[in-house]
Formats: C-alpha cells, structure tokens, sequence
C-alpha cells in the first residue's frame, strides 16, 4: 500500500508566491500523506532544468508583474518543451492567475503592447483598467461529470478570491471549468471561469483554492493517481472533511445571497 | 483667516462634540467633514507645526509611540493621531481638534502615523520636517496591489516631502532604494548583525533586485527580506547606515537589550517589546527622534517606558486571565508574532479572530503565506487554538493544515462565548485579531471589563 507516491512540481515557488497560493501544495500534499500516499514537492525557478519525466503533478501560482520578465526568459530556455510534453501525457496541472496566464498565447495590455507567454495552450489575456476583485463562486463541469445527477450540489461548486485586471479569453475548443455564478471570471463577458485542457486547469482562484475546495483537490489527486498507476487501481479514501466543508459551505451561503 | 478654514474647523469641532455625546469615537468624521468645507483644511492647519510622519508597512504604530514618548519626556507641546486613524480623515481630525477655531495650532509638534497608500495625498498638505519609511513588506493586496505600487507610493510621497529629512530603513531593498528618487537629507538607519539563531521560515517578499531583477545576495538576513543585501549584477547594495544596532545584549521573551551606535557614540537602550521587528522600531524611532533634535539620550530612556497598547502586546487582566491582544494584518508582521510565540515555554491558550472587512483586506489568503506550522513546535505548551470572527471556518482549517491536531481546534463565533471560554480557564491567553475584529472585541471587552473606550 504504501508503495505509491505523488511527485509534484511547484514551478517557481520563489517568484509566483502571491495570495496564499502555496496553501495549495500544503492541501495536497496533506490529503495523500492522511491517506498513506507518499508525495514529494520540489521547486524548481530560474536556473533549474526541467525534466517532467520526474513529476505526476505540476503547480503554478500568481505573481507580481515585476518579476516576469525573468521567468519568461527562463521558462523559455529550461521548460517549456517539458511543460509541452507533459501536457501532451496527460499529466495534472493546476495553474493559479498569472501561472494560468503565462501558459496562455500572450498578454496585450491596453496600449496594444503584446508579451509573447509561453503558448502552450490557446487562449489570451488582454489588461484592463478594471480590476476584478472580490470573493467569486463558479461551477465545475468536471465534479458535475463526477455525479450522474441532474442537480447541482454545493460540492460541485468552487469559491475562491479572484484579484486580477487581465482578462482572459479561450480559444475555440478549449473549455473553461465552469459557469461563473458570483464575481467575474475570465473576463466581464463570458461569464466563465477558469481553463480545461486535457488534465490542466488554469484559475484566477486565489484563497487558496485547493483547501476549502476539497473534492476539486481530490479530483486531480486521484486523476494523477489513474495516470500513474492505471485506472481503478488507487481508491482515495474518505477524509474527515468537517472544517473543510464548513469554510466550503460558509461561502457558498455568503455568496447564493 | 478664511472663512472656510473656519467653517471646516468649527464643524469638524461641532460633529466630533455630537458623536462623543453618542459614545462614538469618531476619530475620522470631523476630518471628512472638515475638508468638504475646505479641501486645503490640513494645509492650513499643519502649516505652523513641527510636523514627524511615520510611514512603512510594518512598524508605523510602535516606532509612533516610542517616538512619543520622548516628545513627553521631552516636555514638549504635541499631538498625535494615536488610534489608527492614518488616513486623511483621521489625520485631518487630529488637526482640527488641536487647532483653535480661527485655524491656529495649539501644540508645536505633531506626530503622525501615515498609511503608506495615503501619504501621497497627505504629504500634499502637511510640509513635514522629518519623515521615517519603516519597510515595504507584503500588505492586503487587495487594497495597496503590488509591493511595487506601495513603495511608489511611498516614493512620491517623499517627493511632495521636499523640507522634510528623511530616515530610511537601509536593511529593505525597498525602502532604501527611496535614497536615489529624492533629493532630500537623508539619514539612514539599520541593523549591523542577524537577530535570530533560528528564524522561521518565510518567504521573501524582494528576492529580486529593485534596478536590475537579478537576485541578491546576502551576508545575513534579519527577517523577511530585511538584511545587508548586495545585488551580483548591478552593484546595488545596502547603504551603510548612519544610526545602526551594533549589538544584540539579550532578546528575550517580554523586551531587549541592545547597543546603538550613532556618530557620537554607542547607547545602550533596553526595548520594552520583544521581538526582532521592534528592534527596528526601537532604532527607527531614535534616528527621527535625533534628526529633529531632540536628546540622544532621552530618546534612548523613551524606549524601556514607551507604552503601546493598541494591540501591541497590550496586556489586559480579564477576570484573573491574563491576555495579551496582539494585531494582525499581513503575512510579516504575522511571521514576526509567530517568530515570538513560537519560543514561549510555558501553557498558552492562542486565539484568532479573522475578519475579512475592507480595513482588514477583503482577501484573507494571506493566513496560507503564515507559517502557522511554527507552532507544532510548542504543541505541548498549546493548551487550545480558539478561532472566531467572520472567517473562522477557514482559520479553524488553516489550523489543521499546518498540524495542529484538530481536538484542540474550537470555533466560536460568538465574542460573549468565546470571552466566556479563555476566562474560564487558567493559562495565559494570546489574542490576535485582524483589525475589525481587534475593535469589535475591545468594545466587548470594556463594556464587560470596565477597560476604557479606545479614544480615551
């Protein structure tokens, strides 16, 4: 049993920091130690090669502008064609406001200036003046796809913190996660939110996502899990989920009002 | 004297005397109220008055009443804005009611704690003599953005400041860097050696050089990003400070004993809060305190009797418990209580309160950047972990994630319960409230106390 084991990849831990987002590493990370599944995290930033062979699971969170100039260069030297590949395999990824951008065609801010991302999945983001703030609630097709049943539960849904003025727009055949039903999303028409593509999610979802979402954080443990091992072959078992389920439930109330 | 100075005057005058009738504080809305009469209101007010500003991210409080108290010791003619009131209403209040109603000053200094946000617009109208930038550090982004938008605003701040002398914290990549957009006197102050044997682990919030983005390095760090630093590539570095401490004697758990070395000589000060980051404040605090004159050593002596409270390690006698109400509002100044908490070697009882209302920042994912995991190292010492206010459910959760075994977790919404609760059993009580909380709590805490309303 306690042979299998996670490896998960926390891309650029130093630089894309923002917001809480490393709540999501120590979620995960958590619910398969509890559940007697080994997990290691490595970071890797500037500098450091990738060779995605070594990971099942890959994190990338927001950050400042500041700071993105540096990434992208080296993103672009010591990744990308990893990232690539490791999408191609189906591998997990969950990928928080700038870290969703970056995987994203380009960035053109309001004066028509275009920064070339690293292009590995199609969709855009274009800066605004406005910026989305607040606490935001959506759907997610993919819990949905999970329950063969016709209503929504409040498990289906996911709250989070939105905070950013870019606004992102998917390609065709690319699928958000889900309908937006409080806040913004994407962006301020399309009232969806977030990026699926094969086994990558891509979010604005700040909080951190992961904790107070706990069937989404499940959700792409036991996807890894599939990957790695085969289909059926790793169960996750039930957690004791009361604290989690009562921040879940604390803003879903709040935010059906 | 115009009549519109007067007419904000008496009005600001006339509206704090309505809401002091209706037990309210209103330590902004005679300022508001004020200004509408005359926009220029502060500018008119401040205009005759030796005027200290104090702003930063972290520190502005302390450095604020250590700097006070030597102005008391001093004996000289003062006022501050002392309950967090740190925006333009607040500040502009403090004026009005320290002004007669023909607009002249009735003191000759005014201390001022700024909010960094609102600095710009403040330092529009008060011509300080002395400024003091205490850190950029990670703050409610959901208010201020990015770090570099507050260290920007803070810049431009200083250039409206054009007589005053500024004081730099020259261990903050940040805050030094203020050295080369201004064309001000500078004095710059630091720390000449670490604090910690062991500190916790934290991220830093400027890993990357502020002129080239190459990253620093550094011969030591005293907390967060805060240390002599030198960038490898463009040859920034950290400015040699003209006030430094020199020595750390002891740092235990209720203060410290440190030498500062100024050009005269070394002082040796005893600070009355523990902690790394009020060493800081401590040396922040002589360095305005010298650059407007006063005596060295009169400065040094307001450190051992400076009184904060306000959150700051107050202390209050809750029936026969023992508590101390702590303020947190950002992920460093968080990490700096843990890096205290963390080393008490006697039976606690911890209680948070997160509030998630504007003045606490609506975004409370901040509690994840916390290295609340810290505190498995006094488990045994952890008798409980009390979590309320409006986002409890997610603290209680912040708690389990970072091993605090969930028995020992209790949510309690209520203030009257939870107060009933850590009274009712004998350990020491650390209370650390967001800022909406923190007031919320101290109006239950007076009524029920006898404790005094916050204005008084």
């Amino acid at each position: 049993m306690n042979d299998y084991q996670i490896n998960i990849c926390h891309l650029y831990p130093d630089l894309l920091n923002l917001y809480g987002d490393t709540g999501n590493i120590i979620c995960m990370k958590s619910r398969l130690e509890r559940r007697g599944i080994k997990c290691e995290v490595t970071g890797l930033s500037v500098g450091d090669k990738l060779n995605a062979a070594d990971f099942d699971l890959f994190f990338i969170g927001g950050g400042q502008d500041f700071e993105q100039d540096a990434l992208l260069k080296d993103a672009d030297q010591n990744k990308k064609a990893d990232i690539r590949a490791a999408i191609d395999d189906e591998k997990v990824f969950l990928c928080i406001c700038g870290g969703y951008q970056i995987m994203g065609q380009y960035y053109r801010t309001w004066d028509g200036k275009q920064l070339d991302f690293m292009g590995l999945i199609d969709f855009y983001t274009e800066g605004h003046e406005k910026r989305m703030i607040g606490n935001y609630m959506f759907e997610c097709d993919a819990l949905i796809a999970l329950d063969n049943a016709a209503e929504i539960k409040a498990d289906d849904l996911i709250v989070g913190f939105e905070n950013h003025s870019g606004q992102t727009f998917l390609g065709e055949g690319i699928k958000p996660i889900g309908k937006v039903l409080s806040g913004y999303g994407n962006n301020e028409k399309a009232e969806y939110e977030g990026m699926h593509y094969k086994n990558v999610f891509g979010a604005y979802c700040h909080g951190p996502m992961l904790p107070k979402n706990p069937r989404f954080c499940d959700l792409l443990l036991q996807t890894a899990l599939d990957r790695k091992y085969g289909r059926g072959t790793v169960a996750l078992t039930e957690l004791d989920d009361t604290l989690e389920n009562n921040a879940h439930n604390y803003m879903v109330n709040r935010l059906s009002k | 004297m115009s009549i519109r100075v007067f007419l904000g005057v008496a009005a600001g005058k006339l509206s704090r005397h309505i809401m002091r009738l209706l037990g309210k504080g209103a330590s902004t809305l005679p300022g508001k109220i004020g200004l509408s009469f005359c926009p220029d209101l502060l500018a008119h007010l401040a205009k005759d008055v030796r005027c200290i500003v104090v702003t930063g991210t972290n520190g502005k409080t302390t450095t604020s009443r250590m700097i006070e108290q030597t102005l008391i010791d001093s004996n000289a003619s003062y006022f501050c804005n002392k309950s967090g009131a740190n925006m333009m209403n607040g500040i502009t209040t403090e004026f009005i009611m320290n002004s007669s109603l023909g607009g002249k000053a009735k003191k000759d200094f005014a201390l001022i704690e700024c909010d960094e946000a609102a600095f710009k617009y403040v330092s529009k109208q008060v011509d300080a003599e002395c400024v003091v930038a205490t850190n950029v550090f990670r703050d409610q982004l959901d208010r201020y953005g990015e770090i570099t938008h507050t260290l920007n605003n803070i810049k431009i701040g200083l250039q409206n400041s054009v007589n005053a002398t500024v004081c730099l914290n020259a261990d903050c990549s940040l805050t030094a860097s203020l050295k080369d957009e201004i064309d001000n006197p500078i004095v710059m102050y630091g720390v000449n050696l670490p604090i910690y044997k062991e500190h916790i682990k934290e991220s830093s919030d400027a890993p990357y050089c502020i002129h080239c983005k190459h990253e620093y390095e550094y011969e030591y760090i005293t907390f967060g990003h805060l240390g002599k630093y030198h960038c490898p590539n463009c040859g920034y570095s950290r400015p040699d400070p003209d006030i430094a401490v020199t020595d750390i004697y002891v740092s235990d758990a209720d203060h410290s004993e440190i030498g500062i070395t100024f050009e005269t000589g070394k002082y040796h000060a005893s600070v009355n809060l523990p902690g790394g980051y009020n060493i800081y404040n401590a040396v922040a605090a002589v360095t305005a305190a010298s650059v407007m004159g006063f005596d060295v050593k009169t400065s040094i002596d307001a450190l051992s009797t400076f009184e904060c409270g306000f959150g700051r390690m107050e202390k209050f006698m809750l029936d026969d418990t023992e508590t101390r109400m702590i303020l947190i509002k950002n992920p460093a100044g968080c990490n700096q209580v843990l890096n205290f908490l963390s080393n008490i070697n006697e039976k606690t009882l911890f209680v948070v309160c997160l509030n998630d209302n504007y003045a606490d920042g609506t975004d409370i994912s901040w509690i994840w950047d916390v290295d609340f995991e810290s505190l498995q190292r006094i488990e045994d010492n952890l008798t409980g972990v009390l979590v309320s206010g409006i986002r409890a459910d997610e603290m209680a959760m912040r708690f389990k994630y970072a091993g605090i075994p969930e028995e020992k977790i209790k949510v309690i919404k209520d203030y009257e319960k939870l107060i009933d609760e850590f009274t009712s059993q004998d350990a020491p009580v650390y209370i650390m409230p967001t800022y909406t909380a923190m007031m919320d709590l101290r109006a239950i805490v007076s009524k029920r106390f006898g404790y005094k309303n916050f204005w008084e």
